[in-house]
């Protein structure tokens, strides 16, 4: 197997526990290399959790994590921080440094990890904030964007030193369809214009299948399928498609059942 | 009986977890810090000029409002008592020992603990919710290099200097209250005044300062940084922070004022 092929994430065995609960129970998936991954699956399912592990914010019960034949589970920090030069991430709220203007946020990364000229640092932020579409706005501060925009922002902080892999948590949420969509396409040119790897985060349907190259659905800690957007699609399994389908009566139910619904309400 | 002792062994685990939990914080913060006399770019300069500025300059006016208050405050309640032995003159020196080895350092830290400690737990608090902080780690900073550190040493750099403001405000109130309300002559005030202050007096103040301000920027950020949840849980932090911080900044003098005045040899 030649490098390009060789998956750029390995996940073997991986398990959560919180206390007795087992978020994670046994999740062996490989992420391809260069391609456009997406994590599904409905609230609680563990997807963040799993995300949060990917990116070395939690560490596992047990189980590996190999990124780039690199085992993440149980590194220390120093060398965490090597492999976490690889990575850019998109979080969810966007996460910008309120107290930061939009170009200082894009330079963060570069000024603590380079030790190039202010000069070239302003040069990069400004090609990074132009592949995200934000020309000129390196001097506004974060509360005078928009979500989008802040979204946007965010992911040119992600990309600022050019990293091999990017982790999206949920780049849709709380946006509207339009913006939402823009920011699809911007995860769809990153992706082939500078042959990043994309984990993507997500449960919304749409944007899924029209960015991933591969869909993991993940229920109850456990991975459920694995294939390409169509392959989800045409699945036989009935929770698979009461999940794209959107459907609220189906093998999940709506209501806890009937005796669970009494034993939690006689004890007190 | 039981429930009793097992209450007390509760809040004293409280107690001594949530100091092992600052030494932690501590000795990271300690380790930074001389690493950064042999690496460069440990603590991120922009950050700790803003936090300097922020602390120093920012809270010159109310250091210098309360500090001058309390030394008039100080002269007038002093002046009631002395005046009944015929020592009306000592006021000036009573009032400016006062202010420099306890009034000066308790006041600028206490001001200070209001207005920055619960900003910091605030801050740290709300970027632990957004998830800055994780995005922080996430970019291999580490968040107590690049939000502690930082707000640790600008403390401890600028409130001995608002403990040397507050110290010469409460003095200049005190001079003042003497020489217009009390009558006492403006030379005979400043003379004695003189007399009576030693270095020790001024320095012991600004030890004590720069140690609570190591304990308010400590007691702040771990606040802040153990903030989990929402708008709640910042706000709860920001409290705890002030609390904490000033009742660890009354006992720590204590301690202090016993060990340098009367347990070490003068």
């Amino acid at each position: 197997m030649n490098e390009s092929e060789q998956p750029i994430i390995e996940v073997k065995e991986l398990v959560k526990r919180f206390g007795d609960r087992a978020v994670l129970d046994g999740i062996n998936v490989n992420i391809p290399r260069g391609k456009i991954t997406v994590i599904m699956g409905g609230s609680g399912c563990g997807k963040t959790t799993f995300l949060r592990h990917l990116i070395g914010l939690y560490q596992p019960t047990s189980g590996d994590i190999l990124v780039d034949g690199v085992n993440i589970a149980g590194l220390k920090e120093k060398e965490m921080n090597e492999v976490r030069r690889k990575f850019g991430m998109l979080f969810q709220g966007s996460a910008l440094f309120n107290s930061m203007t939009v170009g200082e946020n894009v330079a963060v990364p570069l000024r603590e990890h380079t030790d190039l000229s202010p000069e070239i640092i302003r040069i990069i932020v400004r090609v990074k904030l132009e592949l995200v579409g934000l020309t000129g706005f390196e001097d506004f501060m974060p509360h005078q964007i928009s979500g989008g925009m802040k979204k946007r922002v965010a992911l040119a902080r992600a990309i600022a030193l050019d990293p091999k892999i990017v982790f999206y948590d949920e780049p849709g949420a709380g946006l509207d369809p339009i913006t939402a969509s823009m920011i699809d396409r911007l995860i769809l040119d990153l992706s082939k214009k500078l042959n990043i790897t994309s984990v993507v985060v997500t449960h919304e349907m749409k944007s899924a299948f029209r960015i991933a190259d591969q869909v993991i659905i993940l229920h109850k800690g456990k991975v459920l399928q694995v294939g390409t957007a169509e392959e989800i699609q045409n699945s036989k399994n009935s929770y698979v498609q009461q999940f794209i389908q959107g459907e609220s009566e189906g093998v999940i139910p709506f209501k806890q059942t009937s005796e669970a619904y009494l034993k939690g309400l006689l004890s007190t | 009986m039981k429930e009793f002792m097992g209450k007390v062994g509760q809040a004293l685990y409280f107690v001594l977890a949530g100091v092992a939990r600052l030494w932690s914080l501590g000795s990271a913060v300690a380790a930074y810090t001389i690493s950064a006399f042999f690496k460069k770019k440990v603590i991120p300069r922009a950050v700790l000029f803003r936090q300097m500025v922020l602390i120093g300059i920012d809270s010159t006016a109310i250091v210098s409002l309360v500090g001058a208050s309390v030394g008039t405050v100080l002269a007038l309640q002093a002046a009631y008592s002395l005046k009944s032995f015929g020592a009306i003159m000592y006021t000036g020196s009573l009032v400016c020992v006062a202010m420099a080895r306890e009034l000066g350092p308790l006041i600028a830290s206490i001001v200070i603990c209001g207005r920055i400690g619960a900003r910091m737990a605030a801050e740290i608090g709300t970027m632990m919710v957004q998830e800055e902080v994780d995005a922080l780690t996430t970019m291999g900073i580490n968040p107590i290099r690049y939000l502690v550190v930082p707000r640790v040493l600008a403390l401890a750099a600028m409130l001995p200097c608002l403990t040397v403001i507050a110290d010469v405000m409460g003095m200049i109130g005190g001079w003042a209250i003497g020489v217009t309300g009390l009558g006492i002559n403006s030379h005979l005030y400043i003379a004695k005044s003189i007399d009576a202050l030693v270095l020790k007096d001024i320095y012991t103040g600004l030890l004590k300062s720069f140690i609570f301000s190591i304990l308010i920027a400590l007691v702040s950020c771990h606040q802040g940084l153990s903030v989990s949840g929402g708008a709640d849980a910042v706000g709860k932090a920001t409290t705890q922070a002030v609390v904490i911080s000033i009742v660890l900044i009354i006992v720590v003098d204590c301690l202090a004022t016993a060990v340098i005045y009367y347990a070490l040899p003068t």
